[in-house]
């Protein structure tokens, strides 16, 4: 293995724009020295990467959702939030003939999916080796699995990791992010660009809230401020708490076709219309902010809204 | 870690520039990493350095440049995106300063092969 440390780029910013203009002098500068290699030209290429990945999830979508009619959600968030435990209480609530597939993306091993197999829903499982998360090409090793035609609904359970899957979309209709009460409430502020990236949020284990000393308002708060408007959902996957919301975002976003649009606000706006109207817990915080100081009133009422049950359905 | 495969990719299309141009050696790769993305520069760069190992981007000089972000907002409001002070750390989030609706990425999500350099002959 060779490194080319021997050859550091000199980089004056001021005279850039000069290299720029002047190919000869900056192949002249990059270049070996060898005789009759000392000329050179540079192509422009201007190719996003990134860019390519997104395309590929489009790819998906369109494959999955509109020639197989699958409504593909996807769940991430760390190793232990609880994103195989909302699955399975998602499948819990499905009616018995819906058809659901799992894809399972993990470092190594079948855990998760075994699990998924016991709720009798057809499961692949992807192990991805050394890579952090679900790309396009991990999650075709997955589709090849199933039975797509036979599918109403598959979830996929990403890699547990809040850095990587924030580049790479895999063309589900919805990723929700589950972050839990476990990870400290400072968990939000330390991951923006992965709230940024998904549609809807999920903090989970607020039954254990207060023993591990977690301030569930101040994390739905914080969502609030990273990505506005975010649909934020506070459950206990282990209880039930907040299920019955979240399961019907869920199946709002089935009945309206909310099309995730990848890096596009479209669809971002259709789907707050319609948390605002149903799933107001993280709109509420917000005015309960600005309301404790002069309404008392107000504040009972937030109080009364606060363990997020079930009164909304 | 998933600078190797984006230095992966990269590394295939610059192979494919250079088929294009009838070049058989890559002697320079630039490559520019927006702000939001997860892509680490200094990874990207050492991931490139492996991947163009026996090929014939091999000891191509590597240039790296950043991109900054840039958000606009339906109420008429562009810009860098606004930082929010939390606990842990500076954030950037996508609340608009003007309106307080969420603001959409104009600029800053991306990471491009800018260009590639080859032998002149």
């Amino acid at each position: 293995m060779t490194y080319h440390h021997q050859r550091p780029p000199i980089r004056v910013p001021n005279l850039d724009y000069l290299f720029d203009r002047l190919p000869t002098l900056r192949a002249h500068r990059f270049g070996h020295d060898h005789e009759g290699e000392g000329e050179g030209v540079t192509t422009d290429v201007d190719e996003d990467v990134l860019a390519q990945f997104r395309e590929e999830a489009e790819q998906l979508h369109e494959r999955l959702a509109h020639e197989h009619g699958v409504f593909v959600v996807e769940f991430l968030g760390s190793t232990g939030s609880g994103k195989t435990r909302l699955i399975e209480r998602l499948i819990e609530r499905a009616p018995e003939d819906e058809s659901i597939g799992v894809i399972v993306g993990d470092v190594a091993g079948d855990d998760d999916a075994s699990r998924f197999r016991e709720l009798g829903v057809e499961v692949a499982n992807v192990n991805t080796g050394k890579e952090c998360h679900l790309d396009p090409t991990f999650l075709e090793e997955g589709l090849d699995q199933l039975d797509l035609a036979a599918l109403d609904t598959l979830y996929i359970e990403n890699v547990g990791n809040m850095v990587c899957p924030a580049d790479f979309p895999l063309g589900a209709e919805a990723r929700i992010l589950v972050v839990s009460t476990t990870e400290g409430d400072d968990v939000v502020g330390k991951h923006p660009l992965l709230f940024q990236a998904c549609d809807a949020a999920v903090v989970n284990k607020i039954d254990i809230a207060e023993a591990v000393n977690a301030d569930v308002e101040a994390m739905t708060a914080d969502v609030n401020e990273v990505n506005p408007n975010m649909p934020t959902f506070e459950t206990s996957a282990e209880h039930g708490d907040g299920l019955d919301d979240l399961s019907t975002y869920v199946q709002e976003i089935r009945d309206g076709g909310h099309h995730r649009d990848h890096g596009h606000g479209h669809s971002h706006g259709h789907a707050h219309d319609h948390d605002d109207e149903s799933h107001h817990h993280s709109h509420d915080h917000g005015h309960d902010h600005s309301h404790d100081e002069d309404h008392s009133h107000d504040h009972e009422h937030a109080d009364h809204d606060h363990p997020p049950a079930t009164e909304d359905e | 870690m998933h600078e190797m495969s984006i230095a992966d990719s990269m590394i295939d299309i610059a192979k494919r520039t250079a088929a294009d141009n009838d070049a058989d050696r890559i002697t320079g790769l630039t490559v520019a990493v927006g702000e939001a993305t997860h892509v680490n520069p200094d990874q990207l760069r050492h991931a490139l350095e492996v991947m163009a190992d026996g090929t014939l981007a091999e000891g191509a000089e590597i240039t790296m440049e950043t991109i900054d972000a840039e958000a606009s907002c339906e109420c008429g409001w562009s810009g860098e995106p606004p930082t929010v002070d939390g606990a842990a750390m500076i954030a950037p989030t996508s609340k608009c300063p003007e309106c307080g609706s969420r603001t959409e990425l104009t600029r800053g999500d991306e990471c491009r092969l800018e260009s590639i350099s080859v032998p002149e002959d």
